[in-house]
């Protein structure tokens, strides 16, 4: 379930960074069209990748009921991050993207 | 025709009535029959046909409800439910008389 | 057509929300707290010490105590002990003098087998049935719960279609700026949560369905409604028809170890035992409810419990029955683990806050359009009261309830009763301060009244029963701890929430103070 949520909670950011209005005040600067769909295929990817690790471990209908919780979780801890601790939250995304993969890696080989 | 209490005319508190008793009463209405259609017609035993029905039963009664509300008179919404009900009310009669036979 | 179609979803999700949006809060609320249903059972009645006992041992407590108190009944009903709540509950019918049965509930140890002497008091149950029940008779409290969640569920849809930028503002949420702060908050609960919100609605009208949409059942069985429930559960078929001859059954648990034959390691959570002690008793094992998504009562092992003999395997359900029983699974979420129970929780109070936040909006908007005059009009007023009462109000009835639990005496006649009475009693005073203070300073005094209430939760608990923090944190008890915690974190909300209210009030207070002022210097001249 955590390895999904973190998958989630980074997709989610990609996502959000995906669309000009939020890249702008996040990152600061205009994002170039091509950095903005890279984003955005990031973000798809990550989101179709999460309910993966929790399915494998508990089950399909077990792993996608806890991936629909964290899958909702993530994206309402973004959103209530956003606005009043914005570098916290980009700066979650950054270790999500690495602890997540990671931690699907170790599981998959544990 | 005002009435006193505010500026709503009387003519449109009477359309906003009507509509909501058609989707109410007239969308559960046609939600019911269309929930005995299928539970003729799908291709499945017996209580799980029924099962699937009564399931499928909300979604109609939910998109009876809000067409009562989408379309551009009162009448219309009216003559949506009561034509529905017609034509499944006839359907469900036929259905069961074949299934006497 | 186009434009007059998303004007039109608006206008319905706007009156629907309006008219139901008290009644679903109050639904909301109480059902988020069911999540922590066995949590308040435990907290409610701290007296109670709970054993540990496995399933032979457990099963061999019910059926002793089943035959000293029950031996003639037509149907034994044994719900297992289980992490959350480690006691067995037994049902039995008992006819009286005049014939008439009432089922008997009893709550027993699974060691000493002896029946658990605790406080009168509902606790958890009370919120779990007032979520579906309304403390109405029946059936008339499931039809309005129905009817308000199809009202829900209209909502729902009609908001979705409403909800032009949905994509668009799927991450905006803007704070401190109003009206428009309350929209982004209100529709961020809703998109954010929005699978959550579909699934709980649509599948408490699945879980009723039988009641709310009965035509399809009895079209196809020509009116004979038993005839459809014995193709779909054919275990219970038989029960209920008139015993036979006397003979003694087998101990529960050899019937348990012939069970486990059929389904290794498969954990027990219910045992239906019908007719005991005649020639045709059979005994029923239903696997742990926990163990699937899927809520399917009716299924189990049906065995003979004179010899032994398996009268009905475990056998899967066709796909439609398995639909219909995983969407009351998941609206029940009784597989759920302690992460994905919070997860549960928090879901139902963002739904819960979403149609609060609708609710202020709604009244928000209006009392812009009247901001200058000095006199509501009567609508506003009232619907400014049943905000307040329908939602701060009701916090304070749930705490109430929380506090009579701890307070009231032990050795009062109908004690559960009258924590019921209390909720209600506070509610209605909620009410009537409400239609008094609609405004600022009715709904400081309610969140103040509220979060004094909740904050005293841990307190009346280690005070006024042997099971409070100082005892529950040491032992590792978290649900009655967590009851504990969970009081004082949400009255720190609460105060926190009053205090800006407050803040608020001084700030309109000190922005008002100079044209005052200026008129009446001017007058004074």
């Amino acid at each position: 379930m955590l390895v999904s949520a973190l998958l989630c909670y980074a997709g989610f950011m990609a996502l959000c960074l995906a669309m000009q209005k939020h890249h702008a005040s996040l990152v600061g600067r205009q994002g170039a069209p091509g950095l903005l769909r890279a984003l955005r295929w990031a973000g798809w990817c990550l989101l179709g990748l999460s309910p993966w690790p929790a399915m494998a471990a508990q089950g399909w209908a077990f792993g996608l009921v806890q991936w629909c919780a964290v899958l909702m979780a993530s994206a309402g801890l973004l959103v209530w991050l956003l606005p009043y601790r914005p570098r916290l939250a980009v700066g979650l995304a950054g270790v999500c993207v690495i602890a997540g993969p990671a931690g699907a890696l170790l599981a998959g080989f544990g | 025709m005002k009435t006193k209490t505010s500026g709503v005319p009387l003519a449109y508190r009477l359309a906003v009535t009507s509509r909501v008793v058609a989707a109410a009463l007239g969308g559960y209405a046609v939600a019911a029959l269309a929930s005995v259609c299928l539970a003729w017609v799908l291709p499945m035993a017996q209580a799980q046909g029924v099962i699937t029905s009564m399931m499928l039963g909300f979604v109609v009664y939910l998109a009876a409800a809000l067409w009562c509300f989408a379309c551009r008179s009162a009448w219309r919404a009216w003559a949506a439910m009561l034509g529905c009900a017609l034509v499944l009310g006839v359907l469900d009669a036929g259905l069961y008389w074949a299934h006497l036979r | 057509m186009r434009e007059g179609f998303r004007q039109a979803m608006a206008w319905l999700h706007t009156w629907a929300g309006l008219l139901f949006g008290w009644l679903l809060f109050a639904i909301f609320l109480t059902g988020s707290l069911t999540y922590f249903r066995q949590e308040l059972n435990r907290w409610a009645h701290p007296e109670v010490l709970y054993q540990q006992a496995g399933t032979p041992e457990s099963l061999a407590s019910a059926q002793a105590f089943l035959e000293k108190h029950a031996p003639g009944a037509p149907n034994w009903l044994i719900i297992a002990a289980d992490e959350r709540l480690p006691v067995l509950t037994l049902y039995y019918r008992q006819t009286s003098e005049s014939g008439r049965g009432s089922l008997v509930e009893t709550v027993v140890d699974p060691r000493s087998g002896e029946a658990v002497q605790a406080r009168d008091s509902r606790g958890g149950e009370f919120f779990y049935r007032f979520h579906y029940e309304l403390e109405m008779g029946y059936p008339w409290g499931r039809w309005l719960a129905s009817l308000a969640a199809f009202v829900m569920f209209v909502t729902l849809v009609s908001g979705i279609i409403t909800h032009k930028k949905l994509f668009k503002d799927f991450f905006t949420f803007r704070p401190g700026k109003g009206q428009r702060s309350w929209l982004d908050g209100h529709n961020a609960l809703g998109v954010l949560a929005l699978p959550f919100h579909l699934m709980i609605t649509y599948s408490s009208l699945v879980i009723f369905m039988t009641m709310t949409m009965p035509a399809s059942i009895l079209s196809r069985y020509d009116g004979n409604t038993r005839a459809f429930f014995n193709e779909l559960f054919p275990a219970t078929a038989g029960m209920g028809d008139t015993a036979q001859r006397q003979a003694p059954m087998l101990p529960l648990p050899a019937l348990y170890a012939r069970y486990l034959a059929l389904v290794p390691g498969g954990q027990v959570g219910m045992v239906s035992v019908d007719k005991p002690g005649t020639a045709s008793a059979t005994a029923t094992f239903t696997p742990k409810v926990g163990a699937r998504v899927a809520y399917l009562p009716g299924g189990g092992v049906t065995l003979n419990a004179v010899d032994g003999s398996v009268v009905r395997g475990l056998a899967a359900e066709p796909v439609p029955q398995r639909v219909a029983g995983g969407f009351y699974g998941m609206h029940m979420g009784r597989f759920a683990g302690p992460v994905l129970r919070w997860l549960y929780f928090i879901s139902g109070l963002a739904a819960t806050a979403m149609i609060g936040t609708g609710l202020v909006m709604w009244l928000g908007k209006r009392l812009l359009k009247h901001a200058g005059a000095t006199v509501q009009p009567f609508e506003l007023r009232v619907v400014g009261a049943l905000n307040l009462a329908g939602m701060v109000g009701l916090v304070c009835a749930v705490a109430a309830f929380l506090c009579a639990n701890r307070l009231l005496p032990l050795a009062l006649a109908g004690r559960a009763s009258w924590e019921v009475r209390v909720f209600f009693l506070v509610w209605l005073a909620s009410l009537l301060h409400a239609l008094w203070r609609p405004n600022g300073a009715g709904w400081l005094q309610q969140l103040s009244a509220a979060a004094a209430m909740l904050l005293s939760v841990p307190v009346l608990s280690q005070f006024a029963t042997s099971r409070g923090l100082a005892v529950t944190l040491p032992q590792g008890d978290w649900a009655v701890a967590g009851v504990d915690l969970a009081c004082a974190g949400f009255g720190l909300v609460l105060a926190w929430l009053a205090r800006r209210v407050w803040r608020r009030a001084l700030q309109a207070r000190a922005e008002q103070a100079p044209p005052r002022a200026v008129r009446i210097k001017r007058e004074a001249h």
